[in-house]
């Protein structure tokens, strides 16, 4: 095999056949200890739950992954480059200086039947954050959220002192055959946990000082992102066999929705509706 | 792999067969199985699936009747020229043309047994080992200790016994010379020809009756047109017997000669 | 109650969205070919235990079935380091939704061909010879080499696709190594492409480069001959054909339409382009075989056809039928557009190669070369046939698993709603007469 073994010829070709091979196998193993050791960096530094949402959403059809100045038409179409961290994105920074938020007394409360308090923000995956007097953040579904949930089979929640990221985990739960996650919308730590009977999942500290929540839909923003999630729902319920009245022309979705299709993959459509592809 | 002597000269080995002396006994093939331990046949085995290092032919003229001629032509490795197509084929390095003897050896302890050289060789010379090699009871006495057999799974070929080159050699070496003497090189199929049809020796070496029959007008290589550069001449008075060196043609069939 | 568990876990695994048969049904589907697969693997056995001589190759006949298959399936299984290349380094974005299904037939192909090629060699067991005392001028050391590294970097490419499985993903540390992994995936794809454009060439330059066989023979480029490039190029074409006839299959037996017509439409372009190509490459190679190549040796082209029953019709069949033919289908966008057409022409373009590659194998062994040579046949034993039935039955397994538990195609939930409007009109129309 080589240069000094008896008898064993090793010539121009040799070296420039061998070395190329070497060569990619080294490159392959590169790139397999790299992708370890970040993921190992990864694993340590806690970045699971980023990593599992950015993996989502990546995974999301390109019609949900809309900006959400489309939804306020700002923009006629943009897909969000930062998985809806607003936080990051120095677009959406520009646009809040340039278009200031409308004033609270002309967003409306009741929306296609369906209450959207005006005091707390809203997430994307149907959850809302309402900040408390005490510096704390309440956590809680959204009407639409609730109705998809009904009465659950089971709600997984984490314990009180956990950590919970924006756009992470919040808490899973069963209903039927589908089984998701629902997205927190803020960071910070859990120091009580609620239920479907008490009106809120969770109670959470922010880690540092106060509470950034750009990334969070309010006021005058809420009806038309409402808008567009109902015909998503609409969308989610056709595709998986469920034939239904149009929701568009003013019907109102039940209490508890997956009553009136027991023969719809439920698991689809909450995977679809709570951003979990 | 085989040592590079930078002492003696090196010697270009081969035969120089005369064709219209062969006449099919087969002396030649039974000696060389028994030199280098081939194993007798399997049960199963066929003319396509045996071991036969060297092996006769019968080819005749293609003519009916009265008119038709036979001859025989024993065919082994023809130890071609060191563009051999079964060496750069070879994926470990197992076949390689000897510079000090001209002999295309082949290592069978390093075969994969791809049979890769078997589809190069345009002249059928090697031979794949499709069962373990077993001898009947009492025949091992007859194994030729200088000579090691192959395993199943290999591939093998004529070395020109390269076992009693070695032995030629050591014998050289112990009487303080630098070359080996003819007398003490001789294949089996050489030695046993009952009619004298094979010659071997230095095709390098004009004195040797084998350089001389190389060079005799009517000798021919077979399918010289590759390029194979092939060490055994092939020597014949008859017209029709020298046209075997060309390619076949199945539209001639009538005239040329038929296996 | 054991069985309600079962199905519920079975279910766990399952995509989120997508319909997959119940777990019995599939147990039934997998029956035939895990009994395929077991007479397989005693036919290999055999083999392996008792020698060759199980098979009906010989001394004439050294290579056989075994290897006319491994060459024909590393040529279908092409489509995985070409719809890479298309995908990842080109950025043809329409065929994210053949990608994994082109690596997992991919890595079915190549795994199939080297367990194949393990029971085909007379000493499997001194593998590892041709990587120690490597030959840099023999075409199958460069074959060895290519397609060991290749079918690592199809594990790894397979790797996620395992990882990305609904229930799998919950363990973090295979989430963030699969996403981690996929960041680099053009670095892989750029390593399967090259050593890819090698091995299919070096499987072409295998008989190219014999000079005792002037039927198989060929002039080229420096060390290549020219069919060094014509497997490269017929591989390329046929890789997608191979990917349009496999995806329509698994619609066919699913019932599920599975990519959008568009994806079938790119691939047919990319197939029926190639195979233009190859056409003319191969045409005037054959030009320059006959009136110069062959000649030279001392062995006219003609004969070679003389021998029955090896006529002009197989080069005409494998030129002209089940190449120029295809290539004109897959070019006219009216015709491709119909499934109809578009499969056949498809499978047609499969068959070429299938063809080209069992007359670079089987016919050159068949032709004589010495002039008292018979012209003999040859037919694979039982063994043989068991060992390739086997290799296909792993294949089938492998992709049947796959299909279940892994996100193959993408698209599949989309278009669920277009198969459910389909059938919904059915019934208004059949109302109307």
């Amino acid at each position: 095999m080589f240069p000094w073994n008896y008898g064993f010829h090793f010539g121009a070709a040799s070296y420039i056949f061998l070395g190329a091979f070497y060569t990619v196998l080294l490159v392959v193993a590169t790139t397999i200890v790299n992708a370890l050791w970040r993921a190992n960096r990864d694993l340590s530094k806690g970045k699971v739950e980023d990593i599992r949402w950015h993996s989502d959403f990546h995974d999301l059809s390109a019609a949900d992954r809309t900006c959400r100045h489309v939804l306020t038409g700002e923009f006629t179409s943009r897909e969000c480059p930062h998985a809806f961290d607003c936080r990051q994105c120095e677009t959406h920074a520009r646009l809040i200086a340039l278009h200031p938020p409308v004033h609270a007394a002309e967003a409306e409360e009741e929306i296609f039947g369906m209450s959207f308090p005006l005091d707390r923000m809203y997430h994307r995956g149907h959850t809302w954050a309402r900040p408390e007097t005490d510096g704390t953040v309440t956590v809680g579904l959204d009407d639409l959220g609730s109705r998809l949930l009904g009465t659950p089979d089971a709600v997984d929640l984490p314990q009180p002192g956990s950590r919970v990221q924006a756009n992470g985990t919040a808490f899973r739960f069963h209903k039927r055959e589908a089984r998701v996650r629902v997205l927190s919308p803020v960071d910070g730590e859990v120091v009580e946990t609620g239920g479907v009977d008490r009106g809120f999942f969770l109670r959470v500290k922010p880690l540092d000082g106060l509470m950034d929540m750009r990334h969070l839909l309010r006021d005058a923003e809420v009806k038309p992102w409402l808008m567009r999630e109902l015909e998503r729902l609409q969308l989610a319920l056709t595709m998986e066999g469920a034939s239904i009245p149009s929701l568009a022309d003013g019907g109102v979705p039940v209490a508890d929705i997956a009553a009136a299709y027991p023969h719809t993959d439920w698991d689809a459509v909450c995977g679809e509706m709570f951003l979990e592809p | 792999m085989i040592a590079e002597t930078k002492k003696t000269p090196a010697a270009r080995y081969g035969m120089s067969i005369d064709v219209d002396r062969c006449n099919g006994c087969g002396s030649c093939m039974v000696a060389c199985a028994v030199e280098n331990n081939v194993p007798p046949a399997a049960s199963g085995a066929t003319d396509r699936t045996g071991l036969t290092w060297i092996r006769v032919f019968r080819i005749d003229n293609g003519a009916e009747g009265s008119g038709r001629r036979s001859a025989f032509v024993p065919v082994l490795c023809q130890h071609c020229g060191k563009d051999a197509p079964c060496v750069s084929v070879c994926p470990q390095q197992a076949v390689d043309v000897d510079p000090a003897t001209g002999i295309v050896g082949q290592m069978p302890e390093r075969c994969l047994g791809c049979r890769y050289c078997m589809a190069a060789c345009p002249y059928h010379a090697r031979y794949f080992n499709w069962w373990d090699p077993t001898w009947p009871a009492g025949m091992e006495k007859t194994l030729n200790p200088d000579v090691a057999p192959r395993m199943r799974g290999v591939v093998e070929k004529c070395n020109f016994c390269h076992g009693r080159w070695h032995a030629a050699k050591a014998k050289a070496v112990a009487n303080g010379k630098n070359e080996i003497d003819p007398a003490d090189y001789i294949p089996a199929c050489v030695e046993a020809c009952p009619s004298g049809a094979i010659h071997f020796g230095k095709l390098n070496d004009p004195a040797t009756e084998t350089a001389q029959g190389a060079r005799h007008p009517d000798s021919f290589r077979m399918l010289e047109s590759l390029g194979t550069d092939p060490k055994i001449y092939y020597h014949s008075k008859k017209n029709w017997v020298r046209e075997i060196s060309s390619a076949p043609r199945p539209g001639l069939a009538k005239e040329n000669a038929r296996g | 109650m054991v069985r309600e568990m079962a199905k519920e876990m079975d279910k766990e695994f399952m995509t989120r969205g997508v319909r997959r048969c119940s777990t019995p049904r599939f147990l039934l589907w997998l029956a035939p070919w895990v009994a395929m697969l077991l007479f397989g693997a005693y036919s290999a056995g055999l083999c392996l235990v008792k020698g060759l001589n199980q098979t009906n190759m010989d001394n004439r006949y050294a290579f056989g079935l075994w290897i006319f298959v491994d060459l024909t399936i590393i040529a279908l299984g092409a489509g995985a380091f070409f719809t890479g290349f298309l995908l990842y380094i080109l950025k043809f974005k329409e065929l994210r939704a053949v990608i994994n299904s082109a690596v997992v037939i991919g890595l079915v192909c190549y795994s199939g061909a080297m367990a194949a090629l393990m029971v085909d060699v007379g000493q499997p067991l001194r593998a590892w010879f041709t990587f120690w005392y490597p030959n840099v001028h023999s075409m199958l050391t460069e074959v060895t080499f290519c397609i060991s590294c290749y079918l690592c970097v199809l594990f790894i490419e397979y790797l996620p696709i395992v990882l990305k499985n609904r229930k799998l993903r919950d363990i973090p540390s295979f989430l963030v190594f699969e996403f981690e992994l996929h960041k680099l995936i053009y670095v892989l794809a750029g390593v399967g492409t090259f050593l890819s454009f090698f091995h299919q060439g070096s499987l072409g330059g295998l008989y190219g480069v014999l000079r005792g066989r002037p039927f198989a023979f060929r002039e080229g480029i420096f060390v290549w001959p020219s069919t060094f490039f014509l497997f490269i190029i017929s591989a390329a074409a046929v890789g997608p054909s191979f990917l349009i006839f496999t995806t329509w299959l698994v619609e066919k037996i699913t019932g599920k339409r599975l990519a959008k017509d568009r994806v079938f439409d790119l691939l047919a372009r990319i197939s029926g382009i190639l195979l233009s190509v190859y056409v003319l490459a191969k045409t005037i190679d054959t030009l320059i075989w006959i009136n110069r190549t062959s000649p030279a040796l001392g062995f006219t082209a003609s004969q070679y056809y003389d021998w029955k029953p090896f006529g002009t019709w197989i080069l005409f069949a494998e030129i002209v039928l089940c190449g120029l033919v295809p290539a004109l289908i897959l070019l006219t966008p009216r015709l491709r557009a119909q499934r109809a057409w578009l499969i056949p022409a498809a499978a047609l373009a499969c068959c070429g190669v299938a063809l080209n590659r069992y007359v670079q194998t089987v016919q050159t062994l068949a032709l004589p070369t010495l002039s008292f040579d018979k012209f003999l046949s040859y037919t694979p034993s039982w063994q043989e046939v068991g060992t390739f039935l086997g290799v296909l039955a792993y294949g089938v397994l492998v992709y049947s698993f796959s299909f279940r538990y892994f996100r193959i195609f993408p698209e599949e939930r989309e278009l669920k709603t277009e198969v459910r409007l389909q059938q919904e009109e059915e019934p208004v129309l059949a109302g109307r007469f």
